[in-house]
């Protein structure tokens, strides 16, 4: 393994990545993970509806989407450790349950929530959860060693992690997702909570690893994590995806539509909604101190968006406009923002 | 099986760490023991007293009551007596505590009773309830043959005989001799535990609910920290998660017993019978043990709660299962339902270890029953545990 540290000074050059992958692996590819129709309620709420994706061997599928979406009940019915009502995975060929125990040996799973013993030290989490997946002896002692200077821990490897930073709890919550090599490396959120620059080295660190040939399903919100590091991404929202594709085929859902930001201050109800119903303007979204508007011919237009602002109150402290990306992608298609 | 054992090494790392299972495995049985050391003296377990006697009359009568009645207790090795000269000086050493009672015999004792006439013998007793007592039973028992005696004096008188020396000295041997039915409980006198072995034991099963609670409340710990997501998501069996909780409580249980059993036969001489039997017998007690903490933790969300709960129904139990108080002593009521508890059955093949005769059959109650109670409310414990983690 030759993924490079994940808490040391991101100086390493970002992993190059090839430049359009293909919508689903490519013929021929390895399918490492397949799953269809997965379903999910809890109670009356219908939690997961019906999703289904691939992924093939060194690429790295992202699901994206805002809190609630069904991102982790997904990923939670992938690794076999809550009851799907329908549906299949299958791991490595295998199908994947609760009972099953030979399937889960091929998936390294980094949960949202640090799933990491206080009271034991990184070392000593390391080699229980090693034990765990079958591995011991020398082999252990050294892939141990491996992890650490991976996330770069080894000077701290016998210190109980109630003494860690969140940033190095984080890192030896994915040491331990890797430990046994797995061909699919599940990430729920890894960067949630962790400061800039260990959220950079983790970045880099998984875009080492799909390099290698790991399978990666990498569950975030943020955009910018997505369209950073993945090769397709499948959009969720309330249980389902709506959209899957490589970053370029998503944007192209937008149209030749750009996505005008504006900086208020002020409340930016009405004027969002007077923009909306300008001619040429697809939405109109407003949120704390900004209001998103998708629109054909932006710059053309921009003078009366502007216009429509006026009033109300409401100043315009900045305005941008920008090329459609994965936020406005979603925002197009569920009216809503990724955070909302 | 292989990763139950490594799930079970690291919860009994963990308390170890935290020093839980030092406390509650450990430190606390070998407290109890050394209190117990303290508070019930070896002595009371082989029942030893003194008794000081002023024999001020000197006659006949007086004679049998010192010699037959009181040596009798000298020769059960129930008592010393010893004969002082002045009631000054006896009580004395009543009021010392050096003697727990003075019998004093008051001069024309003798002639009183042959005469028929009112007699008296006076006990001093000091601060030992149960020794002073054993004084005036024995005296009690002496003045009804007396009693016995002048009855059947004065029959031969109110016949028209005279009572003379040979009637007089028949009737006080007829006296002496033993009644025609003689009662011995067998039950009582070769199967009950020694008041040192009885608390060690009633002790011992009250607290090894504490220690074997922490193999249950390692699965609540598990779920609250995050950490079940990963050992769920691990290629091992559920069962292999909730079978190394298991086994790591158990293992606490039977350290708790062990250091009990050890530390009170060393401290106290408490005698818990012959190992071969004991050992089954405190195995199924602590089944028993965590099968109702397993029972009592899949109730509760947290392990604080699952712990507040645990602690509530070993004291509980303990109470009704006569740990506090023995069931000999106790209602008929709570004599019946005490023999729902674990505690009941523990402390009642106890007992029988403490007969020189005991076999296994003789405690197969005792193990049937606890190892039926280990089953049944496990089997609830870790179904109910099992539903939780699948349906998380």
């Amino acid at each position: 393994m030759a993924a490079p540290p994940i808490g040391r000074d991101p100086g390493v050059e970002p992993v190059p990545r090839t430049a359009e992958p293909a919508v689903t692996p490519p013929p021929g590819r390895e399918i490492v993970l397949r799953c269809v129709g997965l379903e999910k309620r809890f109670g009356s709420r219908r939690a997961v509806a019906g999703v289904g994706f691939e992924i093939g061997r060194g690429e790295t599928y992202g699901l994206l989407g805002p809190n609630g979406a069904g991102k982790t009940t997904s990923i939670s019915m992938v690794c076999g450790i809550l009851a799907r009502d329908a549906g299949t995975v299958e791991v490595d060929g295998r199908p994947i349950d609760i009972g099953t125990t030979e399937a889960k040996a091929a998936i390294g799973y980094v949960p949202q929530d640090l799933a990491i013993y206080p009271d034991l030290s990184a070392v000593e989490n390391l080699r229980f959860f090693g034990q765990l997946y079958g591995m011991g002896g020398p082999a252990l002692r050294r892939r141990v060693e491996e992890v650490l200077d991976v996330v770069d821990l080894r000077d701290r490897a016998r210190d109980r992690t109630e003494q860690f930073s969140g940033g190095m709890k984080r890192r030896l919550n994915i040491a331990i997702g890797l430990l046994h090599t797995p061909k699919l490396l599940i990430l729920d959120e890894p960067t949630v909570g962790v400061d800039p620059q260990s959220r950079n080295a983790i970045l880099e660190s998984v875009g080492a690893l799909s390099a290698e040939g790991m399978a990666i399903l990498y569950t975030t919100h943020y955009m910018e994590e997505a369209e950073r590091l993945c090769d397709r991404v499948g959009i969720i929202d309330e249980g389902r995806i709506i959209a899957e594709g490589t970053r370029r085929e998503l944007v192209d859902l937008v149209g030749g539509t750009d996505k005008v930001s504006l900086t208020i201050g002020g409340d930016g109800k009405a004027a969002a909604e007077r923009i909306g119903r300008l001619d040429g303007v697809g939405s109109a979204t407003a949120r704390e101190g900004a209001i998103d508007v998708l629109a054909s011919g932006a710059r053309r237009i921009l003078p009366r968006i502007l216009e429509a602002v006026g009033g109300d109150g409401v100043s315009i402290r900045s305005v941008e406009v920008v090329e459609p990306d994965l936020e406005a992608v979603f925002l197009h298609l569920t009216g809503k923002a990724l955070r909302d | 099986m292989r990763a139950a054992i490594v799930i079970a090494g690291r919860i009994l790392r963990q308390r170890l760490r935290d020093r839980s299972a030092i406390v509650f495995a450990i430190l606390t049985p070998l407290g109890l023991a050394l209190a117990f050391s303290v508070l019930i003296p070896n002595e009371f377990s082989s029942f030893h007293t003194r008794f000081v006697v002023v024999n001020r009359d000197g006659g006949h009568v007086a004679g049998i009551l010192v010699t037959d009645v009181l040596g009798s207790l000298k020769a059960a090795d129930v008592a010393d007596i010893d004969i002082l000269a002045s009631e000054t000086a006896a009580t004395d050493e009543v009021r010392d505590g050096s003697a727990a009672a003075a019998i004093v015999i008051p001069e024309g004792f003798t002639a009183a009773v042959e005469a028929g006439r009112p007699a008296e013998v006076r006990i001093v007793g000091g601060e030992f309830a149960v020794s002073v007592e054993i004084a005036r039973s024995a005296v009690s028992r002496f003045a009804s043959s007396v009693g016995s005696i002048q009855l059947m004096v004065a029959t031969t008188v109110a016949g028209g005989g005279a009572p003379d020396a040979e009637t007089v000295s028949a009737a006080q041997v007829a006296a002496a001799e033993p009644g025609p039915i003689a009662i011995t409980d067998t039950a009582l006198e070769q199967r009950q535990a020694n008041l040192a072995t009885f608390y060690g034991a009633a002790m011992a099963i009250m607290f090894v609910f504490f220690a074997t609670q922490y193999g249950a409340l390692a699965l609540l710990a598990d779920r609250q920290v995050g950490t079940m997501s990963r050992l769920l998501a691990a290629p091992i069996s559920p069962a292999a998660i909730l079978g190394g909780a298991s086994f790591a409580g158990f293992v606490l249980g039977l350290v708790a017993m062990t250091v009990m059993i050890v530390a009170t036969t060393l401290l106290q001489g408490a005698n818990w019978g012959p190992p071969a039997l004991l050992a089954p017998l405190v195995l199924t007690a602590v089944a028993a043990a965590m099968g109702i903490s397993m029972l009592v933790a899949s109730v509760a969300r947290t392990p604080q709660q699952a712990g507040s709960l645990n602690a509530i129904v070993a004291l509980s139990l303990a109470a009704v299962g006569g740990v506090f108080i023995p069931i000999s002593q106790a209602p008929e009521t709570l004599a019946m339902v005490s023999q729902v508890t674990p505690h009941f059955w523990f402390l009642r093949g106890i007992d029988t270890l403490a007969g020189p005769t005991a076999t296994l059959g003789d405690i197969a109650p005792s193990l049937a029953v606890l190892l039926a109670i280990g089953i049944l409310t496990g089997a609830m414990g870790l179904v109910r545990a099992r539903a939780a983690l699948v349906a998380r």
